[in-house]
């Protein structure tokens, strides 16, 4: 017998708590998160640095600080939690999940509808394939801030930094306060993976040099690490022969890149973007499955932990309305990527609602620019002037429902950041 | 004779490149970059006393979690950062431990605590 449930919501991160106060305020009656970890919170739990909540407590607050005022908000609205437990299978088409719980045993839950909140992965040493040994001592960036942060271990004593995504960064500096040296951080592209203040506080605070165009390209070491080969590279990013220097280190920890952690909502036969990762979802936050809904990391890797919440909130709400029928197939009207777009999310417009569709672009433009929305039929629907755009830093389009319905036949929307000439 | 000096804001996650203009008894004069009032003030501390947010964990005992993430509860001097990890480093907790409990009262000196950033349960 399957237990009765108006909203379920898998992975209780930032999204899904966030997804979880949502559905509660919408009104629906039974809102449980399944959460594989002992603990609620996700990731954040291990950021233990200040950095996050600006925008939404108007106060720098650490991972675990701004979790736990969420989980609270949570609580309070009658948010049920089910930790330990792990969603191992998704069957759409009888609407059942099946969890398994070591106390509990395995369960089928019957939801009248889901939101996908798993987040993100970190890109491993296999994703970019580098010659050398495998030897131990290589650790994501984030792996190192768990054993750091949460399980009170030291990865090595000496590091080199592979990736200036921000966890790097982060742990750089972590890596120094606990007493290691930070050899160097090596970044393949021209332009830095993290944000410029991470850069500042973080690197430049403790003199840790940064090198922009330069990789590793070996790796040395038998059972320890004992080093990596570093090389500059080309436009084509191949090393440059005669640039490669040996680095002596016992830790190489990787910070390139995140990937939206998607086996489940796969099962669940959504629409997986080519290019993001994550489900295709329109402004609603709901998948090609209706009443599927996805929120966070897992839909596209967001820079911010306020976005994070904000479109957990949003798939909550939503997937709380689903539940209740009041949510009928709208138009879908398709927005596409111009031409310095890399990425962005949602992908689709109902125009039901006002929404903000985040993007990242292919090339930095370190001039006057400006970020629009333009409707196939000539309808400027968003236009700002921005200072510069970079890839390591999201910008956003907002769009307007008022205005939609106003400019008359929309067939489809682009959306893209231009230099100001 | 001025001088300048050039640094990237840390207040926020924009990252606003600062310019700040001192006359010769070190007095600023000029502060330019800044798209908020955030980077003003951290613009005038950042070259009189910069101070950042130290963040690190403690050893527990009987707790559900071997470390716990504390947080100085306002920024510390820079220069004071290093004299603060070993501090914080020797210091062992017993659970439970609740958010915002102050682990170090005016830690090496500097007028600010040490403060848990969550909760931690004992076994």
């Amino acid at each position: 017998m399957s237990e009765r449930i108006d909203v379920l919501i898998i992975g209780a991160g930032p999204a899904g708590v966030a997804a979880g106060i949502g559905a509660k305020r919408e009104g629906a009656e039974r809102v449980v998160v399944i959460e594989r970890d002992w603990d609620l919170g996700g990731i954040l739990q291990q950021c233990i640095h200040p950095g996050f909540g600006l925008r939404t407590f108007k106060e720098e607050l650490t991972g675990p600080e701004y979790m736990h005022r969420f989980i609270q908000q949570a609580h309070e609205a009658g948010v049920e939690f089910r930790t330990n437990t792990m969603v191992f299978q998704i069957d759409r088409e009888n609407n059942t999940v099946w969890t398994m719980n070591k106390e509990r045993g395995i369960e089928s839950l019957n939801p009248s509808a889901i939101v996908l909140t798993m987040g993100c992965r970190e890109r491993p040493l296999g994703a970019i394939r580098i010659p050398g040994t495998r030897p131990s001592g290589i650790y994501t960036a984030g792996t190192a801030q768990r054993f750091v942060n949460m399980e009170g271990y030291m990865p090595g004593k000496r590091a080199v930094i592979l990736g200036s995504g921000d966890i790097g960064l982060i742990m750089a500096r972590r890596m120094i306060w606990e007493g290691a040296t930070v050899e160097g951080v090596y970044e393949v592209m021209s332009w830095p993976g993290g944000l410029r203040r991470n850069i500042a506080q973080c690197l430049d605070d403790y003199g840790i040099p940064f090198h922009l165009r330069t990789t590793v390209t070996r790796i040395h070491g038998q059972d320890r690490l004992k080093g990596v080969t570093v090389a500059e590279v080309d436009d084509h990013m191949t090393p440059v022969k005669g640039t490669e220097r040996f680095v002596e280190c016992d830790t190489l920890l990787l910070a390139i890149g995140l990937i939206p952690e998607n086996e489940l909502s796969r099962m669940a036969g959504v629409d997986i973007h080519p290019v993001t990762g994550g489900p295709v979802v329109d402004d609603l936050l709901q998948t090609s499955n209706p009443g599927i809904f996805a929120a966070g990391n897992v839909v596209i890797v967001y820079d911010l932990v306020d976005n994070v919440s904000d479109e957990g909130l949003i798939a909550g709400t939503n997937a709380a309305r689903f539940a209740a029928g009041k949510i009928s197939s709208a138009k879908r009207i398709p927005v596409k990527g111009g031409e310095n777009v890399r990425l962005y999310s949602p992908q689709i417009v109902t125009g039901e609602t006002d929404s903000t569709i985040f993007m990242r672009v292919t090339h930095p433009i370190e001039k006057a620019c400006r970020v629009f929305a333009v409707t196939d039929n000539g309808t400027e629907l968003y236009t700002q002037r921005l200072r510069y755009a970079r890839p390591g830093e999201m910008n956003e389009v907002r769009i307007n429902s008022v205005k939609l319905k106003e400019s008359g036949n929309v067939s489809n929307i682009t959306i893209d950041i231009q230099e100001v000439k | 004779m001025t001088s300048e000096r050039k640094f990237i804001c840390v207040s926020c996650p924009l990252g606003c490149g600062l310019t700040v203009t001192l006359d010769d008894s070190g007095e600023v004069t000029k502060v330019e970059g800044n798209t908020c009032a955030r980077g003003e003030s951290y613009a005038r501390s950042e070259v009189k006393d910069p101070r950042r947010v130290f963040a690190s964990t403690v050893r527990v005992r009987g707790g559900k979690l071997p470390v716990c993430p504390v947080r100085s509860k306002t920024p510390a001097p820079k220069g004071k950062l290093f004299d603060i990890t070993r501090a914080v480093a020797s210091l062992e907790v017993e659970a439970p431990i609740k958010i915002g409990q102050v682990l170090i009262h005016n830690v090496c000196g500097t007028d600010t605590d040490i403060v848990a950033s969550r909760d931690l349960e004992a076994v």
